[in-house]
């Protein structure tokens, strides 16, 4: 028997996430949000690597299984091998200019929850798209989203689940369930 | 029958019913396999377990939590690559396929019946073990300097019966273990690495549901997990449900791009190279056990350095103490030979001359004539650290 993919509340509920972060620069939001999927950012923070390294890093990632192109990828390397450099020291920190919707309140959210490591507007990447899910429901369904999105689910889009995002608040929660549903 | 198959049989169906209940995850549903938090897989170890990340679940104690001829189930190490599936022995299978004669699928409860039952103690240690040493620091799980990995009994069938009973196809080669280890997200590649054949049909690898005599603990492997000692923690898939018989060793980002090591060496702080080796069996390596770092001593109080030596393949040879960096090395005491692939205690009598700081040195020799070198070859994963131990101690005037 191959044990399907149940329940991934543990992981998302120990508030880790949260506190988590990289040193700011050109694609640190995006290294953020695809790496913490799955591990815990003291991973990178703890060894700075050489651009080869991380360049073997990353591609080993991506074939364990994180959902990034090779775009997103080059920019992800980018990050890493100016920011956890072990040959030259980091530049100071600097805003993400590459950081999609830079300072909107709703890109902001959907970032430091990681959305984006699985969502996308117009395309599927492990979740729905969010046009997708603006089409499926009616305006008026964003209690309904708000509370799936913090308590997460699965069945409404097949047997992949969506893992609880506790640390959202239900503000926060129907803030992006509303910005989503416009996405049409 | 021996004593872990009857404890086993015993207690199967409680565990079973735990693993039904026993967590929230599962009680959101009985049918569907959970997974096990963290929380309840600390709760089942010893306070002295460090924690190196959550997310992969890592953690082992120190040298100095290791002074035990046999590792008990609390204190041996946690390393998952993706995370705890709460699995229920009653519905659980494991399927033998690929390059056999006839496809087997087997519970849990046949493989006992089917198959005789033994007991060996065996090492268990994770390929990062001990990774902290390494300068530069290498990428990967920070381990401590000491700890990752363990020395337990182990209670199943021999992984070389079931594949006779298969019946091996001409050009099988690997044995690729596959297990129940759901990851964070649905693309999660499964964790698969193989063995090659001489290794899966040695007597001491094993298909093992018992740890100590105890069903095996969730974290590690319940109810069904391959052991194959000596050999790299990762070779020994836990929450096994498929063997696949193969020609060649398996491809897979398991084998290819992680659990590898420089096929020559590197100058510290470079890339893998194009030629690498996929890791199999551990170097000899020692480690004191006893006592503990910076304990203090009365003056003219003999002191009893204890500790552990093994080999991933081979035998112990000796095992050798120094007291003045290295200069000069003497014989310990070595404990009766146990299990092949069991560690071995060792242990060294040291009357101090003098007051002040004593340091202690291990190194130990297989019968290959290999000694623990004094700093191991830098790798860029930093695998297979096997360097000398040292503990220092107080003397007081």
């Amino acid at each position: 028997m191959t044990p399907r993919i149940f329940a991934l509340s543990i992981l998302f509920s120990t508030g880790v996430l949260a506190q988590e972060s990289l040193v700011s620069g050109p694609g640190s939001t995006l290294t953020e949000n695809k790496c913490k999927i799955c591990h815990e950012l003291q991973h990178i923070r703890r060894q700075p690597l050489s651009r080869g390294e991380w360049a073997d890093n990353l591609r080993n990632m991506k074939e364990r299984g994180t959902p990034m192109d090779e775009a997103e990828m080059a920019v992800i390397l980018d990050y890493l091998a100016v920011y956890y450099n072990r040959e030259k020291p980091a530049p100071p920190p600097s805003p993400d200019t590459l950081a999609a919707g830079g300072d909107d309140p709703v890109q902001k959210l959907l970032n430091a929850h990681a959305c984006v490591g699985c969502h996308a507007v117009d395309r599927k990447v492990v979740g729905p798209a969010f046009k997708e899910v603006a089409a499926k429901y009616s305006p008026d369904s964003i209690n309904l989203l708000a509370r799936k999105v913090r308590e997460g689910g699965k069945g409404a889009w097949g047997e992949v689940p969506m893992p609880p995002n506790s640390g959202l608040s239900e503000a926060d929660a129907k803030t992006l369930v509303g910005w989503i549903l416009g996405q049409r | 029958m021996d004593d872990s198959r009857r404890r086993f049989l015993g207690t199967a169906a409680g565990v079973a019913a735990a693993a039904a209940t026993g967590s929230v995850a599962a009680q959101q549903g009985a049918t569907p396999p959970g997974i096990l938090g963290n929380d309840d897989i600390k709760a089942e170890k010893v306070p002295a377990m460090d924690w190196h990340s959550e997310r992969p679940l890592t953690g082992s104690v120190l040298a100095h939590e290791h002074d035990f001829d046999v590792t008990p189930n609390h204190r041996m190490y946690v390393r998952n690559n993706l995370l705890t599936p709460l699995i229920d022995m009653k519905d659980h299978r494991l399927t033998i396929k690929g390059l056999v004669d006839k496809e087997l699928t087997f519970s849990v409860f046949d493989l006992p019946k089917m198959f005789p039952s033994v007991t060996i103690q065996g090492m268990l240690e994770c390929a990062g073990s001990g990774r902290s040493n390494y300068l530069p620091k290498a990428s990967g799980t920070p381990w401590n300097a000491t700890g990752g990995m363990g020395c337990p009994k182990w209670g199943g069938v021999r992984l070389a019966d079931v594949l006779k009973a298969a019946g091996l196809k001409s050009g099988a080669a690997h044995v690729a273990g596959q297990g129940g280890d759901p990851g964070m997200i649905a693309t999660a590649a499964p964790v698969i690495r193989s063995i090659p054949m001489s290794k899966a049909m040695d007597d001491n690898t094993l298909i093992a549901w018992s740890m100590n005599g105890e069903p095996l603990p969730f974290v590690h492997g319940y109810p069904l997990r391959l052991v194959v000692p000596g050999w790299v923690g990762s070779a020994s898939t836990k929450w096994l449900h498929t063997l696949t018989v193969l020609d060649a060793p398996f491809k897979g980002t398991y084998m290819d791009r992680s659990y590898v090591t420089p096929k020559y060496p590197v100058q510290p702080g470079q890339k893998m190279p194009a030629d690498t080796l996929s890791t199999q069996a551990w170097p000899v390596k020692s480690m004191i056990t006893f006592p503990k770092r910076d304990s203090r001593y009365k003056p003219g109080a003999a002191i009893t350095v204890r500790g552990r030596a093994w080999v991933g393949e081979g035998l112990i040879d000796r095992v050798e103490v120094s007291t003045d960096e290295g200069k000069t090395w003497h014989n310990a005491e070595l404990a009766q030979r146990g299990d092949k692939y069991a560690w071995r205690t060792f242990t060294y009598e040291f009357k101090p001359a003098h007051p002040g700081y004593v340091t202690f040195l291990a190194r130990a020799w297989d019968d290959r004539g290999n000694a623990q070198p004094a700093v191991s070859a830098w790798n860029p994963l930093g695998y297979f650290w096997n360097g000398w131990h040292r503990v220092g101690v107080i003397v007081d005037a």
